[in-house]
């Protein structure tokens, strides 16, 4: 088994996930940084999506069965809208171009999510997994070209492959521009639209993965939180300052929310003014667990969880 | 030796805590508990828009015993141009039957499509019908607008489609809204089933024009806006009107 992104928050816990089941093997992760929390069995590889021949070589070698691929950079979570499409489009050729060359290969999984819909005017409001990929912003281009690499190559080599589109992942250390916008002191919302938006937790996004590769699913799900909250309710709920706009004045509230240390991305941006929900009706049918928790739940989460704590150092050494 | 690293203890007074903790005490406080549902739906919105409703216009709802108490229903009625009839009978059958209604064809431009979206409005798409139902929602299809409220306009039957394949009971509903009185009247029929001789899309088709039919019955069942003589007209004389 073999999970690239291994190091992030996603990777991570999809991995100390799998090291609890049965029918997983050995186990590979590769990832530019190291993972997030303690793993018992994963052997992992320190690797820059870059090094593109040190990849395919270890990705070769291994020869997984089931491949999780989970190396997407949502854009200004940890990586700028530039780097973050450089970095998952190099990581996209990479492994699934090595995975490609993998005799073994039985199923593949790959992160997606429900901004592949698109949030143009007159589209669904809450898509099924039939509905059709047509994204309107740059994180739905990266997914959404991940998902047709992914098929692409599935319909090549012969192997099913289960885009896992998941609605905007929250977590205590999920890096999400979304979750630290909300989080603000003051927080911008649509006065005219404040449309609703659905999100999902970190620890339902992982199982989601791991009931997608343990069932070698062959199609999208979609794994979302049931219900929905517009940013009003969530600012609200966490005792925010609702600061309201209408229109030109958020070219501002962008600029001073990035001096603020939470930039607004695009897509982020889209689920402020048209709303984000996805239908997760078929989840139970898919993966085989319903969502467990409401989006409301985890927005309150949200705010539950502790603020990171900088201490200075008490003696400066350098 | 290990240094023990000692955690701030003023940690819950940083500045983001005290300005979130004034803001705790705006009078806003209660809208935190409002909520949406999975559609975007507001519960609490819905209601008042329904009080205001009950200020307008004094409804009479018939047959809504027919519909079911749970799991997806779809009522087609009659419309009038720029009446907003379908946000009409779906706020008042939600108060009637006390479970959310929803109606098919708000825009989908703030402000008037978030506001519909909150009063439980659905875009008019096959696709999202088909989601309502497949969800357990009781939805209201308009048929295109008129002038003349005793006819029935163009009812779309690619919205209706989604109920025939999901094997969901439609309903034909006629509905009466005085523009000059207070009185309103909304009459659901019984259910028309597809013909079961049909596997393809003709159901859909037929199925459309029998609850056309039935509507236009319904209609024609209604009288004229105003009967009798002019004496009933007026209100508050206990003889139509009002």
């Amino acid at each position: 088994m073999l999970v690239s992104g291994m190091g992030g928050d996603l990777g991570s816990r999809v991995a100390a996930l799998l090291e609890q089941e049965d029918w997983v093997g050995d186990l590979l992760g590769i990832d530019a940084d190291p993972p997030r929390r303690r793993l018992q069995r994963a052997a992992f590889h320190l690797s820059a999506v870059s090094d593109h021949d040190r990849i395919v070589e270890l990705v070769t070698d291994f020869d997984p069965h089931v491949v999780v691929h989970l190396s997407v950079w949502e854009p200004f979570s940890r990586a700028s809208p530039k780097q973050a499409r450089s970095l998952t489009n190099d990581a996209a050729t990479t492994f699934l171009g090595a995975v490609a060359e993998c005799r073994s290969l039985e199923s593949l999984v790959v992160r997606s999510g429900i901004e592949v819909y698109g949030r143009a005017r007159g589209s669904a409001t809450r898509p099924d997994e039939s509905a059709d990929v047509s994204p309107t912003c740059e994180f739905g281009y990266m997914l959404a070209g991940i998902e047709r690499t992914a098929a692409e190559l599935g319909r090549r080599v012969g192997v099913p492959v289960a885009p896992v589109r998941l609605g905007g992942v929250l977590g205590p250390h999920v890096p999400s521009p979304l979750g630290r916008l909300l989080r603000m002191p003051m927080v911008p919302f649509s006065a005219l639209a404040d449309p609703p938006f659905a999100v999902v937790e970190d620890v339902e996004a992982a199982r989601a993965f791991v009931a997608a590769a343990s069932r070698q699913l062959a199609e999208p799900v979609n794994v979302v939180a049931n219900g929905a909250i517009t940013a009003f309710q969530a600012i609200r709920r966490g005792s925010r300052i609702p600061y309201p706009l209408i229109g030109p004045e958020w070219r501002i509230a962008r600029v001073v929310a990035e001096l603020s240390g939470a930039p607004i991305p695009e897509h982020v941006l889209e689920t402020l003014h048209r709303g984000r929900l996805a239908d997760n009706s078929r989840m139970e049918e898919l993966l085989g667990f319903a969502a467990s928790g409401s989006t409301v739940e985890v927005i309150d989460k949200l705010y539950a969880w502790p603020s990171v704590v900088h201490v200075p150092a008490r003696k400066q050494v350098a | 030796m290990g240094q023990v690293i000692r955690m701030p203890v003023d940690r819950s007074d940083t500045a983001p805590r005290v300005t979130a903790a004034k803001a705790d005490v705006a009078p806003m406080g209660p809208l935190a508990r409002w909520d949406v549902d999975d559609w975007g739906r507001d519960e609490s919105m819905a209601r008042i828009a329904a009080r205001f409703n009950h200020l307008r216009w004094s409804t009479t709802i018939g047959g809504h015993e027919r519909l079911p108490k749970r799991g997806g229903a779809v009522v087609v009625i009659n419309s009038r141009r720029f009446a907003l009839t379908p946000w009409f009978v779906a706020l008042s059958l939600s108060d009637e039957i006390e479970r959310p209604v929803r109606f098919v064809g708000r825009p989908d431009s703030a402000p008037f499509g978030s506001l519909a979206r909150r009063l439980g409005g659905l875009l008019a798409r096959p696709d999202e019908v088909a989601g309502a139902l497949r969800d357990g929602q009781v939805l209201v299809i308009g048929a295109s607008g008129t002038l003349d409220p005793r006819k029935l306009g163009d009812i779309d039957h690619r919205l209706v489609g989604p109920a025939v394949e999901l094997n969901i009971p439609v309903f034909p509903a006629a509905v009466a809204v005085s523009q000059t009185s207070r009185s309103a009247r909304i009459e659901i029929a019984s259910a028309v089933k597809p013909s079961s001789k049909r596997r393809g899309p003709l159901s859909e088709l037929e199925l459309t024009d029998r609850v056309g039919n039935r509507i236009a019955r319904l209609l024609k069942e209604f009288g004229g806006a105003r009967t009798g003589t002019p004496l009933d007209w007026l209100p508050f004389s206990g003889m139509g009107g009002d």
